[in-house]
Order: structure tokens, then sequence, then C-alpha cells
């Protein structure tokens, strides 16, 4: 079956949104001449393939529950948020926010990711070949966030139990967020995200691991009051 | 929340289609800020501002904006969140003759920032904390300070959100809070550097697929001079 073709300068946004969330599983879309436009490819839970052929605008592929989504350029903030399942896979840069609350899925980022990459993330998987901004990871409860490059200042401050992996420098940690030892299975971990990705210049077994220290984890008040 | 646009000609042929090529990145900003708009341009010899209440569109073109030139503009869409909706409250802020002031975001130390230059003299219109920010930079510019550096004084003084787009007879400069909450894409060729809130204000510039994009990190300040 023919990709079934979308052109942002003819459609409005709610028209292609719909005319995606009503394709068959199995289905193919090209969205055409986006131009920085927000909100495409938000809300699906059919098993197609999205292309959006072009630089895109804010929460592309967020909400969604099954499709594979690839942009053929960058996006604004808030890719994939609260994504549930399914792919996003962006070719250039991302803005701020990327993966933000995501609870499954996939987000992979070609490029680079801005600030506050995999915000408060909940158990999806957030794949940057690039370097990551400033508070990264920050509140991240459960899921992997994996940099090739080098992170910003406060990388995963107030993280909950998200793992982070970095393949480059690190600029500073956040509050209780700690380095530790690279274990055997997270060698194996970042070599299979890795994999998937695509990403070939990171060497799993030369990563840092940066997890929480749990001093902030909870509010201990029968902990003689030491916060 | 609010929508600020820039363009920075460095192409002197492009110099006559200033207003046409601004007016459509401050309409699309509307949906930013429907409250007001306002729009500086600088031709090489003074600066005019033109700021009213209403849909940005309809604002440029009762004063004909699109049909100006110029080397270097910028302009704001406005949604109010801590003064009035009013011609005077809306950007650009001029406080000297050469120098515009568009900001999104909000100060929250502006009332003592307000008493601090009250006492060098310098009083405000309004009690807009933008008006505030733009006297305080005009301030330290008078008092010799390079742009750059003036805003740097900014990160010092004054405590907020705020991506700052500043003009001056001869300089265009951009910088971001600390946290980089409020947005900003900057888009730079040969021929010119624009600076919008979101990128699709940007898209449909002259060779903007070949243009270099990048979002400004937080507390750097970009400038570039004519």
């Amino acid at each position: 079956m023919d990709p079934v073709i979308l052109d942002c300068t003819q459609l409005s946004t709610r028209e292609i949104n719909a005319a995606l969330g009503g394709l068959p599983d199995g289905a193919a879309a090209r969205v055409m001449a986006p131009w920085g436009r927000h909100n495409l490819a938000v809300g699906l839970d059919n098993r197609i393939t999205v292309r959006i052929e072009g630089n895109a605008g804010y929460f592309i592929g967020g909400l969604c529950a099954g499709p594979d989504v690839v942009v053929d350029g960058f996006v604004g903030w808030s890719v994939a948020e609260n994504l549930m399942r399914g792919t996003v896979r962006v070719r250039g840069n991302a803005s701020e926010c990327a993966g933000a609350s995501a609870h499954g899925g996939t987000l992979i980022v070609e490029g680079d990711a801005s600030s506050r990459a995999g915000i408060s993330l909940k158990g999806g998987t957030v794949l940057v070949a690039g370097d990551v901004g400033h508070m990264s990871g920050f509140m991240a409860q459960a899921g992997i966030l994996l940099v090739g490059g080098d992170a910003g200042q406060a990388l995963g401050d107030s993280l909950y139990e998200t793992v982070i992996y970095v393949g480059g420098s690190i600029a500073s940690l956040g509050s209780d967020a700690r380095v530790e030892d690279l274990t055997d299975d997270d060698v194996l971990t970042v070599k299979r995200l890795a994999d998937r990705a695509g990403f070939e210049h990171i060497d799993p077994g030369n990563v840092t691991r940066v997890a929480s220290a749990r001093e902030l984890y909870h509010f201990d008040a029968l902990a003689g009051q030491r916060y | 929340m609010c929508g600020i646009v820039g363009l920075h000609l460095k192409n002197a042929e492009l110099y006559p289609r200033l207003g046409e090529l601004l007016v459509p990145m401050l309409d699309c900003m509307a949906s930013r800020g429907p409250d007001s708009a306002g729009v500086a341009l600088h031709d090489g010899h003074a600066m005019h501002v033109v700021k009213d209440v209403g849909p940005p569109v309809e604002i440029c073109v009762r004063n004909g904006i699109a049909e100006r030139g110029g080397f270097q503009g910028i302009g704001h869409t406005r949604m109010a969140t801590e003064s009035a909706v009013t011609t005077q409250h809306s950007h650009p802020f001029a406080p000297t003759p050469d120098m515009a002031v568009v900001h999104n975001g909000s100060f929250s130390n502006h009332a003592t920032v307000r008493r601090r230059l009250a006492r060098h003299g310098i009083g405000c219109t309004t009690d807009n904390d933008t008006e505030v920010a733009s006297r305080f930079i005009g301030h330290q510019v008078a008092g010799g300070a390079d742009l750059a550096d003036a805003l740097r004084m900014v990160l010092k003084e004054l405590d907020g959100f705020f991506t700052l787009l500043v003009t001056t007879g001869t300089q265009f400069a951009v910088l971001r809070d600390s946290f980089a909450c409020k947005p900003a894409v900057i888009a730079e060729t040969d021929d010119y550097v624009a600076v919008a809130s979101e990128y699709h204000a940007l898209a449909g510039l002259p060779g903007i697929g070949d243009a270099r994009v990048f979002e400004p990190v937080p507390e750097e300040v970009y400038a570039w001079t004519r």
C-alpha cells in the first residue's frame, strides 16, 4: 500500500491527526511541509509508520501508544512527551524537554537534545546520539536516558530510579545524583540500546553511569529530622 | 507567554524588504501574544517604534510596516500577565532614542530595580516590568557599558524569567535567563540573523533551509554588530 500523503500547507493540524488516527495498523503516512508546525502525530494508538518530512514544532509524537514516527529534520520543545509505546526518531536536533514524562516507548534523537531532556521520565527510553543540555533527567522516575555526547549542568537533579548513561563529559551533577560503577548488566543494556538506535560511536564499556544517591528520595520524617 | 521576533540583515540588498520579512514573523507569533504588538525598526539613521493594542497583523497593516525598510528590526506580540493591556505597556520599550527592548518572560524584582533607578534620576512611565529592565540596560549603556556587558548586568541585578532581544543603532543582541525557561531560536545565514520564540516564525525566510539554526544557551550573550 502506498503511503498516505498529508500536506501541512493544505490541512489543519487537527485534520492531519484525525487522518493519521484513522489509518489501519500497518499503514504508512508521509506528512509534508511541516515547517515548524506543532502537535503533529499526537495521541495515536494505531501501529502505523509516520514520516514527517522536514523541521517540526512542539510536542511531535506526544501521547502516542503505538506508531513509529520519524522526523526528517529538527523538532521543537517536548518531542515524544508522555510517550506510552512505539518509537519517535528525530534525524536532527531536539529542543527542550525531549521525552518529558514518557511512560514507555523509545525516543531516539540522532543530533543533540537541549535542556531538560528526559525530565520526569516515567519508564520510557530516551536515546540521544549527541549532547544534552542543562537539567536533563530532572526528577526522572523510571526508564533509561542514554547520552552519546556530553551532558550539561545539573544532570539528574533530584533523580528517582531512572538510570542515565553518558558517553562524553558531564558538566556537573544535580542534587542527589551520583556516578556509580558500571556493571556487566549496564554494559549489555547500553550495547543493546546503542545497537537499536544505530549509535556506533558509543562504546558500551566506556560510559558513565549516573543514578540516584537516594538521599532526597523520600521525606524521611523518622530519620532524626535530617533533610 | 508573549512572542518575540527579530531580524538583523547583513546583506544590504535585503534592507528594503525588512518590514516585508518581519511582518509575517510577527503575525506567526500572534498565537503567543494576541493582546498587543509592536515593532522597532532601525534604518541606519534613526529608530522607529510602532506599537498598539490589538491583533499584530492589523497593527502592521494600519502602520504600513511591511512597506518599511531598514537594516534591523524587532517585534513583540504580548500576552499580558503582570500589567495592563495598553499601548504604553506594550513592547518594544525604548529607554534611549536608539535602543529597543522586547522581552518574553517576567521579572520578579522589578519594583526594587525601579527604586534603584529612581535614585539615579531615571524614572519609568509605566508599572511594566520590561520597562524597568529596558531602562536598566539603557542606564548601563549610557554609563559606558558595551551592550553585551549591560546584558550581563541584567543577570546580576534582575531576577526572573526572560528571553531578551535588544537592538541599538549598531547592535543586535539576545540573552536568556539561567534556566532558559522561555524559548528562543536563532537562524543565521550569510544574509541575516533571525530570532524568534518559535521556529515556525522563521520558516518563511529566504534561504532558511540552509541556515544554521540553534538555540541560545542560558546566560550567554549573543551579539551582532553592523
